[in-house]
């Protein structure tokens, strides 16, 4: 599809809008990372500010693991047993800080949860055992994990395809061709559907209407006879088991983690982008919110490979326009360059205030709320209405 | 070696040193921190921009230092100048503040309180990006420029000053004064003047000062100004401060540590602000002076910094000095 339209003649047009592979990758793990925090956010209605502790332990679980820091975990264990024991791990911690946490609500939530992450983030930037430079964070050397992360079913190598950013395995079934990237995208999908349809499974069971009832009213939930505070902690288990898959994804495919992209709080925030944009309250929204997200920050990235805005103003503009003067001695190009050069963050933040003030139901539920229910059912009968 | 640290740490030369270094961390906390507890308490907004307004107060601070103090040695006319732009932050800063409440925060009055966080953090994301093209168009950073504007401040303040056995940095006592101003001069807006009992009563129930004829969406905004200015101020105070100085990353050191003051003292409240101000500071100066002597952990400051906080919450939920269910927030 990509291929098919950079070589059509928009193809310049087309490498600069679209999302490279690599970067859909990232779409994948990290929109599920944001589909766990709306999960928990956008269907009991308590701010997590602190989820990035599960991103963040998932992502250092499987990173030690693999550098066999870990005890009774040698550095050969299969990756998907490591994601999934780093999920059991996030769910345990979520219990334990959930215990504490549930019992306050709104701000008071969103700050100790803040703060637990917090106190976790310094941690694991002071602590010596992870690497040697802990501040950097740990990285997966090629010594000890020579291809890449397998996913697929332990035992059976023959169902096992490597994922990775420079290194994972390569595919040529008859016609198909696909490069190490294009596999990482395909099997961090598939992980990233499995959980996506597990979460989209609980909201639809009864479960999962007690969490609406509890971000719709809950006195009221309590009243009819649940009792919330194990719902609660029930769902921010889930979350953050399932916030641990999408760390372990994203370490398995970088090979590495530091602080700073794991359990910063910054992290959570960027969750919170995701689901505002895309949508809270609605499952698949945050996934669609982290495409937009990634897209703006491509298209205003700096470096040419993948295509954006800057490189094709560059191209294109005759230069008559780029040395014409705009203001005080400013140039298009010198404008161009200081507005446009990886200064995604602004417009991102511009367009999550707007989408704050103005669609507080972000994409997918604005969309949701035009046809009158899930998109998947609706679509086709409006389809239907527009046949001849 | 931990029990000779003890026996160090709690000889008295120590202790004082550590007293006053804590205090003069805590003056900058309460300052940075009263501005978000009064916006709260009357608003009911956490401001996760806060940070950013005293990150651009550090930066305008020291702008404006640099460029009038300039070849005046005087430690007089410096000083002079400080407090001129004390002023010209604080205008500035308040009416930045003043402006994003009636073009932004205004909107939202009517919707579930967790909205005005999430528009007050994306606010913080776009403040923080135009201040760093700024920064980077002008190339002012990581340029010696703002290396000059600590070095603004008067001379006399350089260098520590020993009071008998102890060496104590004028800085610190600066600040500790500063602060103590500051916190005194809200008490006294908030307790003695017509206006600070508008403010109260606006906190305890809105609607119903609403009703007295008050013009309430005012009485917000100059909140929400005067809070952003005291947050600028803050800020000019730390350009001067080599531990902190005008920086981007100046927003979230300051914004979380804040948050920890005002939560840890019961959100809104004047009295436990300060205490907590306090508190925190001098757990920021123990665990410093122990990381400096001791222990090697290099986290150990912040991280017994949101212990304090987590701890504080488990304890007792409502902060130190905050009622159970403030404003039903």
């Amino acid at each position: 599809m990509y291929a098919a339209l950079a070589s059509s003649p928009i193809g310049a047009e087309a490498r600069t809008l679209l999302p490279k592979v690599e970067t859909m990758v990232a779409v994948f793990y990290f929109g599920l990372f944001a589909m766990s925090f709306d999960f928990i956010f956008g269907y009991t209605g308590y701010l997590s500010f602190g989820h990035a502790i599960f991103y963040g332990t998932g992502a250092y679980f499987v990173v030690l693991v693999a550098n066999g820091k870990l005890p009774l975990l040698p550095a050969g264990t299969p990756f998907v047993v490591s994601i999934l024991l780093a999920g059991v791990l996030a769910a345990v911690i979520a219990v334990l800080v959930g215990s504490v946490s549930f019992r306050l609500s709104g701000v008071y939530f969103a700050m100790i949860t803040l703060g637990f992450s917090q106190v976790a983030y310094v941690f694991i930037r002071g602590w010596g055992y992870v690497s040697e430079n802990p501040r950097d964070g740990a990285a997966v050397s090629t010594a000890t994990h020579p291809s890449g992360f397998d996913i697929g079913i332990p035992g059976v190598d023959a169902l096992n395809l490597a994922i990775g950013q420079l290194t994972g395995d390569s595919v040529a079934v008859g016609m198909v061709a696909l490069n190490g990237t294009e596999v990482s995208y395909y099997m961090v999908g598939l992980v990233v559907l499995v959980c996506y349809f597990a979460m989209q499974r609980l909201i639809h069971s009864p479960f999962g209407k007690v969490m609406l009832a509890i971000r719709e009213n809950e006195e009221r939930t309590e009243a009819v006879g649940y009792e919330p505070f194990r719902f609660k902690l029930a769902a921010f288990a889930i979350s953050g088991f399932f916030a641990a898959i999408a760390g372990g994804l994203f370490a398995g495919f970088r090979r590495s983690v530091a602080p700073e992209n794991s359990m910063y709080f910054l992290v959570t925030g960027d969750a919170l982008l995701s689901s505002i944009i895309g949508g809270f309250g609605t499952l698949a929204g945050p996934l669609y919110g982290r495409l937009f997200d990634e897209t703006v920050r491509e298209f205003l990235s700096k470096s040419g490979a993948g295509g954006g805005l800057l490189p094709y103003l560059r191209d294109h503009l005759p230069a008559s326009v780029m040395e014409s003067v705009v203001y005080n001695g400013l140039t298009v190009g010198e404008a161009i360059n200081t507005f446009l050069n990886g200064h995604a963050s602004l417009y991102i933040g511009l367009v999550f205030v707007l989408f704050v003030l103005y669609v507080p139901a972000g994409l997918l539920g604005t969309l949701r709320a035009r046809f009158d229910g899930p998109l998947a059912k609706r679509v086709p009968d409006y389809l239907d209405r527009l046949r001849p | 070696m931990f029990v000779d640290a003890f026996g160090q740490f709690l000889r008295p030369e120590t202790l004082l040193n550590v007293f006053i270094d804590g205090l003069s961390k805590a003056a900058i906390y309460a300052m940075i921190a009263l501005g978000l507890t009064l916006v709260f308490a009357l608003l009911g907004v956490l401001n996760f921009a806060h940070g950013s307004l005293t990150m651009i107060g550090a930066y305008l601070g020291g702008l404006l230092m640099v460029v009038f103090v300039g070849g005046t040695t005087g430690g007089l006319q410096r000083l002079v100048v400080f407090f001129v732009a004390v002023v010209v932050v604080f205008a500035l800063v308040a009416s930045l503040g003043g402006l994003v409440e009636v073009g932004l925060i205004r909107e939202l009055y009517d919707r579930p309180p967790i909205y005005q966080i999430l528009l007050t953090f994306g606010l913080a994301l776009v403040l923080d990006e135009l201040v760093r093209i700024v920064v980077t168009f002008y190339g002012l950073q990581p340029v010696a420029d703002w290396q000059d504007a600590l070095g603004t401040k008067p001379a006399f303040m350089a260098d520590a000053l020993s009071l008998g056995p102890i060496a104590v940095s004028p800085l610190s006592l600066f600040q500790i004064l500063i602060g103590a101003i500051t916190v005194a001069a809200v008490w006294v807006f908030l307790t003695r003047t017509r206006y600070g009992m508008i403010v109260r009563a606006g906190s305890e129930d809105d609607e119903m000062t609403a009703a007295l004829g008050i013009d309430v969406h005012r009485v917000f905004t100059v909140v929400f100004a005067i809070g952003s200015g005291i947050a600028g101020v803050a800020g000019l105070l730390l350009a001067w401060d080599p531990v902190w100085g005008a920086s981007l990353p100046l927003a979230h050191e300051t914004l979380l540590p804040a948050f920890v003051v005002v939560i840890v003292g019961g959100l809104g409240t004047f009295r436990g602000t300060v205490v907590a101000a306090v508190l925190v500071g001098m757990v920021d100066a123990t665990m410093t002076w122990w990381f400096q002597n001791a222990i090697t952990f290099t986290g150990l400051p912040e991280m017994m910094i949101f212990l304090v906080l987590v701890v504080t919450l488990i304890v007792r939920p409502q902060g130190l000095f905050g009622v159970a269910e403030v404003g039903d927030h």
